[in-house]
């Protein structure tokens, strides 16, 4: 009998939790399909009538907010540095796991102290040099800097080549590959789920950051989404949120896709960090 | 074919770069090293010690635009006289380089074997020093965006720079004057103890609503009662996957005058609450620890999942053997067993809400409340600096706080580096 009342209090908590947590984005997806544009003329958390207006409007109306504008500037950023910015972690996590060379620790341990100062310390020196420089209101320099930035966080593929026995290198040392042929042939095959892994977390990293676009352009038809859509007020509520919903789906459904590595990822980066 | 003594190849690369391996008949590698030393030479003469001279002046000459005086831009100078040192000290690593490899070339002469070629040489070297090549890049790419900007704030943080002191005003060095003013100077020192205290209240408790917050969900979700848990966890990782500038302004909007919270508020005939108003006080700080708990709970969640999941499940059934209860065995064996293998993880997390710029930038930005310099009653230290730096243009003072919150951060990742056990095992395994 107390089985049975444990069971359904914790049912009742396990439904109440999620509620809480599925709420507030289903009110955002209502709110995306309302008729009306402002937050005033929605009742509560329901919409009293619903249409596609928010979406019609977020792609043809875009004399103010220019959103299919922002959506490219966006994937423009988030791809390049994702491409870039996963050669370079894959080429340091690689490096660092495979080879003992001198500087080695070294450079772990400079890695560890550059990550201890605020992140906030960086951009507002990068964003005065770019100033400076001229450097300012350019969709490249936001990739180089994400991609560059990019090997700071090596840790979690490290962790993967460290689990890559070292026998397999040795095999093909033996046969005469030379290092360069080890990574492509060996290194690279055997890493691909880190390599699907890394690609999309330098995406999503991007695709979703809001300061560093806001610091470094100024310029509205530079603007990527995060950007614009903090611009928009509370009488532009459902545009908001159907530019909110429309960005956020493929993250989540990426985030689903690779729930598989959510949980190691988390672990592993947590453990080494 | 007579050859030069091996000795002066050494002596030779010494004093000029590439000139030993141009005696030794290494043509091309001599002549990229000599390239190399004549673009640095020039470098120097033409605009390098003016460069590393401004650094220390910092600009001597006023502009103004009026009587059509070209002044000197003191930041400029500053960034230009970090360039020069930069290049200085690649140039010594180069010219280090360039005298092993005459002790090499010399060494290989004196014992009468061929030299490579070029072509030969840079192929061995890309495969003996593969890892060189490999983090070339990488290192180059880390130094440019994030060493250089570092070293540059640190430097900042030593000048008067902001405030009335911008181009063409002449910035000066002032040695520890930011940090003085900051302890010292009023309204700088009333804000900036104010937000500390604030800073580690919220870090404290939103690292334990956080922690325990995901633990507890964690636990619920292991209960053997508990079916088709895949299901249930779906719905912390949809939250855990919206893009957080999302959920905050989502937030924002739903604790707004017109948002859904204020509708049911006025239906019922009470006058709305303005939530995040500059008045706010307390009712703010608890909504920011309610958003900041909704977006991380997931991932602690996730965490003391797997963790959960590596546990020694033995003890419990020794233990309930043994007629402890359900209580007992929670305070007992699991806490003790999680708090353990998550320590490292809870203080990076403590670091991470002490840094937390989303949360109160997307809910309140903006808003200076009286008292306070520049900020208001929920802003942390890292809104401030935002504040001060990139709104209100106070570099210098900016700096000196970042400086500070870098001795806080570090101080704290100190504790977990010294008791990680990833770090102390990282070679045994190798």
């Amino acid at each position: 009998m107390s089985k049975k009342i444990d069971s359904v209090v914790t049912h009742m908590i396990l439904i109440a939790v999620c509620l809480v947590f599925v709420f507030p984005i289903l009110w955002l997806v209502l709110a995306s399909f309302s008729k009306s544009g402002s937050i005033y003329d929605i009742d509560g958390f329901f919409p009293s009538e619903f249409s596609f207006n928010s979406y019609h409007k977020l792609f043809v109306d875009t004399a103010m907010y220019d959103y299919p504008n922002w959506l490219q500037n966006t994937l423009y950023v988030a791809f390049f540095s994702s491409l870039i910015g996963t050669v370079l972690v894959i080429l340091t996590a690689y490096t660092i796991s495979r080879f003992t060379f001198k500087s080695r620790k070294m450079l772990m341990k400079s890695t560890l102290v550059l990550s201890m100062f605020p992140s906030f310390m960086g951009m507002t020196a990068v964003y005065l040099m770019m100033v400076n420089f001229g450097l300012i209101n350019q969709l490249w320099s936001l990739i180089l800097i994400y991609a560059a930035g990019a090997p700071m966080g090596y840790l979690v593929q490290k962790g993967y080549f460290d689990t890559i026995s070292n026998t397999i290198y040795e095999a093909a040392r033996i046969d005469g590959a030379s290092n360069f042929t080890i990574f492509v042939k060996v290194t690279l095959p055997l890493a691909k789920p880190m390599l699907v892994y890394t690609a999309l977390t330098q995406f999503a990293w991007p695709w979703s950051d809001f300061i560093l676009p806001n610091l470094l352009l100024k310029n509205k038809d530079l603007w990527t989404v995060a950007v614009g859509l903090t611009h928009l007020g509370e009488t532009e509520f459902t545009r908001f949120a159907a530019g909110a919903v429309f960005i956020a789906v493929p993250i989540v459904a990426l985030y689903f896709a690779l729930s598989r590595f959510l949980v190691v990822g988390v672990s592993q980066g947590a453990v080494k960090e | 074919m007579k050859r030069e003594k091996p000795s002066k190849i050494v002596i030779a690369s010494c004093c000029i770069m590439g000139a030993g391996q141009l005696l030794s008949k290494q043509w091309i590698k001599g002549l990229l090293y000599l390239f190399i030393f004549a673009a640095y030479v020039t470098y120097m003469v033409t605009s390098g010690m003016n460069d590393i001279k401004g650094f220390f002046t910092l600009g001597t000459v006023r502009g103004d635009a009026w009587l059509g005086i070209q002044g000197d831009d003191s930041i400029m100078m500053m960034l230009r006289g970090i360039f020069a040192f930069l290049l200085t000290a690649m140039f010594v690593a180069l010219h280090i380089s360039n005298v092993k490899d005459a002790k090499g070339l010399a060494k290989r002469l004196e014992v009468g074997k061929e030299l490579p070629g070029f072509l030969q040489a840079t192929q061995i070297f890309l495969d003996k020093k593969f890892y060189i090549v490999a983090l070339l890049l990488p290192v180059i790419g880390v130094l440019i965006f994030n060493v250089l900007p570092i070293i540059f704030m640190i430097l900042i943080s030593f000048t008067n720079y902001g405030g009335d002191i911008v181009p063409p005003e002449l910035v000066d060095w002032i040695g520890l004057g930011n940090f003085e003013k900051i302890l010292s100077l009023t309204e700088i020192k009333d804000t900036f103890f104010r937000i500390l205290s604030w800073n580690f209240v919220w870090a404290f408790l939103a690292t334990a609503v956080n922690y325990f917050g995901g633990l507890g969900l964690a636990l619920l979700l292991n209960k053997k009662c508990v079916k088709h848990k895949g299901f249930w966890r779906m719905f912390p990782i949809l939250a855990y996957a919206v893009p957080g500038f999302i959920t905050m302004l989502a937030f924002k909007f739903m604790f707004s005058y017109g948002g859904p919270i204020n509708y049911y508020i006025t239906m019922s005939g009470h006058s709305a609450i303005g939530f995040l108003d500059i008045d706010a006080g307390w009712t703010a700080r608890i909504i920011g620890i309610a958003v900041n708990a909704w977006i991380t709970i997931p991932t602690s969640m996730l965490l003391a999942t797997g963790i959960l999941s590596n546990m020694n499940t033995d003890l419990y059934e020794a233990a309930s053997i043994d007629g402890a209860s359900k209580w007992k065995q929670f305070i007992k064996i699991t806490l003790p067993f999680v708090v353990f293998s998550t320590t490292p993880v809870l203080i990076t997390n403590f670091i991470g809400n002490f840094n937390n710029f989303g949360v109160f930038y997307f809910l309140r930005g903006g808003l200076y409340n009286d008292g306070y310099f520049l900020a208001s009653d929920t802003d942390l230290l890292i809104n401030w600096l935002y504040n001060l730096s990139i709104d209100n243009n106070y570099y210098g003072i900016g700096a000196a706080i970042s400086l500070i919150i870098f001795i806080i951060t570090s101080v704290f990742s100190l504790l977990v580096y010294v008791r990680s056990d990833a770090y102390k095992k990282e070679d045994t395994y190798r």
